[in-house]
């Protein structure tokens, strides 16, 4: 796993020293392995250290102590920026720049050649859904349009590695569903996903890993499946089974139909409801299936916050 | 270079599009023309004056310019337009001098434009051609824009946002004294940058020209000292924590 990482840090740790004033430690011995091709969420309430962590990953801070690598080279390497799309918490760029203008000077930056950079950007405007805007200056754009441009600029070089600081903030429902297609779409093409977000059914919608972070202090990090644990039972009824679902409907937890008529129902943990279910499982094979249901990630990380006895 | 010239063709995109600009230009313009006005107070010297007058604010429409660098910096840093910037294979030292020749070539455009504006309402006024002299002093102002901004992003990396525009203007304000400091060799062309070398206003208005090679020396001595302020602040830069 160690090789397949994308960005690993080992003892990570950053202290805020303050002129008259006590030291603050916004990061204490912080060891994360994010895997190649996974979008990675990384979650913790506020002043938890997520943007310091992110900070140094993107060498706009130096840590106190420990060690952070990015795509194998360590992250105050120059030439490594390139193969990674870094969007800030409160994206902020020139005003007085269009966004075409902004975007062709990243593509500069970013070394991509002439003759590709013209179709590079008009890819990526179209793919945050800002063509129209090409020519509009930057200091005209809304909350959500900078955050769009802000996206268009990460993306911009087709990274190995995205790093996202609160990508959805500030974003509509709309918004924040294309934004969630944009970060599976580079992940379907192989780009790995790192990102910080408050919005935990987002994280839960999208993400294969996470990692809990409180007052700079790693409280669990794995595969979200295996974090999430079993909180009871998951049966889907097949279309057109009205007589099975009566028998269910009254002692399900919650109920939801799909597009294509089946239906989810969630029941607790309990011995009755088991038999229950394994009678209804012998009685209609063909028409129901039974799997665990695993706790909703909000209420695991509240959990997990307060078990860390740090809830603020 | 390709990002030094990338970083620095944002920056003066960015401020040459303001309008205050081009409005600090046009006060100039009137403040320099208000000269003619003053024939009898001057004792017919008012052409005199209007050239000493054109120089003078030139070098103050400059160091406005300049100054404006000690608010762009920290701004930037402070707004996250800096992280952007620096989360590309840029490097801390190429976003510095980028940002410096961004704010030279805005300081370029516009002591030009000033320096065109005088020479027209000069030859409109009194039909005659500007001298050589003057000619060389506009451009000698323009050259001592390199060690001022220099010094600019220098304060504005080491010092904390509030001061560092103070500081700046004081630095330079002590740096175009005359011979006051020059017996104090480490400060006096050394700390702070010797711009009077850069300055023969009061032969140019009567039309006493310097040699070009002179000129040609100058520019290397600010351009020698530029290096040494910046390599100074890109040293302070690349320890600093860009919250």
């Amino acid at each position: 796993m160690e090789s397949e990482a994308v960005i690993i840090t080992e003892g990570l740790s950053k202290v805020y020293k303050r002129l008259f004033k006590p030291s603050v430690k916004a990061l204490d011995t912080l060891s994360i392995s994010v895997p190649k091709g996974s979008v990675f969420g990384f979650l913790g309430p506020n002043g938890a250290g997520k943007t310091t962590t992110i900070k140094i990953l993107m060498d706009l801070i130096k840590a106190s102590s420990g060690t952070a690598a990015v795509l194998g080279k360590p992250s105050y390497d120059v030439e490594v920026k390139g193969m990674i799309g870094f969007l800030p918490d409160s994206p902020a760029f020139s005003p007085q720049l269009t966004a075409y203008e902004f975007l062709n000077i990243c593509g500069k930056l970013l070394k991509i050649p002439s003759e590709r950079r013209s179709a590079r950007i008009e890819n990526v405007l179209d793919a945050v859904k800002m063509s129209p805007h090409a020519r509009d200056k930057i200091g005209s754009f809304s909350r959500g349009m900078l955050q769009r441009i802000g996206v268009a600029q990460a993306i911009l070089n087709e990274p190995k590695l995205l790093i996202l600081d609160e990508p959805l903030l500030g974003l509509d429902p709309y918004g924040r569903q294309e934004f969630k297609q944009i970060i599976l779409g580079e992940q379907a093409k192989g780009t790995s996903v790192f990102f910080s977000s408050h919005i935990l059914s987002d994280v839960e919608e999208i993400c294969d890993h996470i990692a809990i972070l409180n007052k700079g202090k790693m409280l669990c990090c794995g595969k979200i499946d295996d974090l999430l644990a079993a909180s009871g039972s998951k049966a889907v009824v097949a279309p057109n089974n009205d007589d099975l679902l009566k028998e269910l409907v009254t002692s399900a937890v919650t109920t939801s139909k799909r597009d294509d008529g089946s239906w989810i129902l969630t029941f607790e943990n309990s011995s009755e409801i088991k038999a229950m279910l394994t009678k209804a499982v012998e009685k209609f094979p063909q028409s129901i299936k039974i799997s665990a249901s695993h706790e909703k990630l909000e209420d695991f990380f509240f959990r997990i916050i307060k078990g860390d006895g740090k809830t603020e | 270079m390709n990002e030094i010239i990338a970083i620095a063709g944002s920056t003066w995109k960015n401020v040459l599009r303001l309008k205050v600009v081009y409005f600090l230009v046009f006060c100039v313009w009137v403040l320099i023309a208000s000269a003619l006005n003053y024939d009898i107070l001057s004792l017919g010297l008012h052409k005199e004056l209007l050239l000493d007058a054109s120089l003078f604010l030139n070098t103050i429409a400059g160091v406005l310019v300049i100054i404006s660098l000690t608010f762009e910096i920290p701004k930037e840093l402070k707004e996250g337009v800096a992280s952007a910037m620096l989360s590309k294979p840029l490097g801390r030292t190429n976003y510095l001098v980028g940002k410096m020749v961004g704010y030279i070539v805005v300081g370029f455009v516009v002591c030009s434009l000033v320096a065109i504006g005088s020479f027209l309402i000069f030859n409109i006024s009194f039909s005659e051609p500007i001298g050589i002299a003057m000619l060389q002093n506009h451009i000698m102002i323009i050259l001592s824009l390199i060690p001022m901004a220099a010094i600019a992003v220098l304060f504005s990396i080491a010092l904390p946002e509030i001061i560092a525009p103070i500081v700046t203007v004081l630095v330079i304000w002590f740096a175009h004294s005359t011979g006051i400091l020059s017996s104090i060799p480490v400060i006096y062309g050394g700390i702070i940058p010797d711009l009077d070398l850069f300055n023969f206003k009061s032969e140019a208005v009567y039309n006493n020209a310097v040699t070009w090679k002179y000129v040609i020396l100058v520019a290397l001595w600010g351009i020698s000292y530029a290096i040494f302020a910046s390599s100074l602040a890109s040293l302070l830069f690349s320890r600093k924590d860009i919250k």
